[in-house]
């Protein structure tokens, strides 16, 4: 189940956050979304680590926490998309078909 | 994908538009006009490159990118690709195309060779109105590039109609 969706400018400015849960815990959900940032400037600008999806719109895991598995995706125009879900067991290529779907 | 204008409304709204900035809002300052015009090209631009590089992979590098605005973002625009780019390969890219499509209703008049000096200053004049055209092309391609992470200065020129030559200077 998705939690939160976000959508974060080409100067990291927040454009569009929701976050689908109680208001409680709306702000670790912020702050999880706030981390995923700097994970994915890494992937960008680690070529070597990142291999052959360097050009990649779609990054993938960026990095699983206690409960939520955290999503990325990078358009050209530097604009991104952070995903926070909480299913533990949803596989890359869903998520990687949902995003176009989102954008649209 | 979404809705469809005709061409021909949008060969009407750039000639009003041009001529609207040109004889009513800034009646004596063609440069105020034109930066004006260049600023709303940048503005579409800048959209325009957020829709249509939606589904692709990310560039790796300038040229790529170039490469982009010359083959799918102009045949997005315009129907065709850019039919010529050269490179100093020190951040200058040169675009040209041998038929750009919002020149072909305009008037090629080859000044006389040995015309008098009032028919000279109207030759001048006319390639100054010509030129007013194509500010709004240069922004459009400044505002995708800059979109793209890109800053750099656009330039026109068009010494041979029909064909015009769009220089993009990177900034460094």
């Amino acid at each position: 189940m998705i939690v939160c969706v976000a959508v974060v400018g080409h100067q990291n400015n927040p454009l569009y956050i929701q976050s689908f849960t109680d208001a409680d815990d709306a702000l670790k959900l912020h702050h999880i979304v706030h981390c995923s940032l700097d994970v994915v400037d890494e992937r960008v600008n680690n070529p070597k680590k990142s291999g052959p999806t360097l050009n990649d719109t779609f990054l993938g895991l960026l990095y699983p926490t206690e409960n939520y598995k955290v999503y990325g995706y990078l358009t050209n125009t530097k604009v991104k998309f952070i995903l926070v879900t909480t299913d533990l067991d949803v596989r890359d290529a869903d998520v990687r078909n949902e995003v176009p779907c989102c954008i649209c | 994908m979404g809705r469809e204008v005709s061409e021909s409304c949008i060969d009407s709204l750039l000639t009003e538009m041009v001529s609207t900035y040109c004889n009513r809002f800034y009646a004596n300052k063609p440069e105020l006009a034109a930066r004006r015009i260049e600023a709303i090209g940048y503005q579409v631009g800048h959209q325009l490159s957020e829709r249509y590089t939606m589904e692709r992979p990310r560039f790796s590098d300038h040229l790529e990118a170039i490469k982009f605005i010359c083959k799918d973002f102009w045949f997005e625009l315009f129907k065709k690709q850019i039919d010529n780019l050269k490179t100093n390969h020190r951040g200058t890219f040169v675009l040209q195309d041998n038929r750009f499509r919002w020149l072909t209703t305009m008037s090629i008049e080859q000044p006389p060779e040995n015309g008098t000096s009032e028919e000279l200053s109207i030759a001048a004049d006319n390639k100054a109105l010509q030129s007013m055209h194509l500010y709004f092309p240069c922004g459009i391609i400044r505002g995708a590039l800059s979109n793209l992470g890109i800053p750099c200065a656009v330039s026109a020129d068009i010494s041979n109609l029909p064909a015009c030559s769009f220089v993009v200077r990177i900034k460094a």
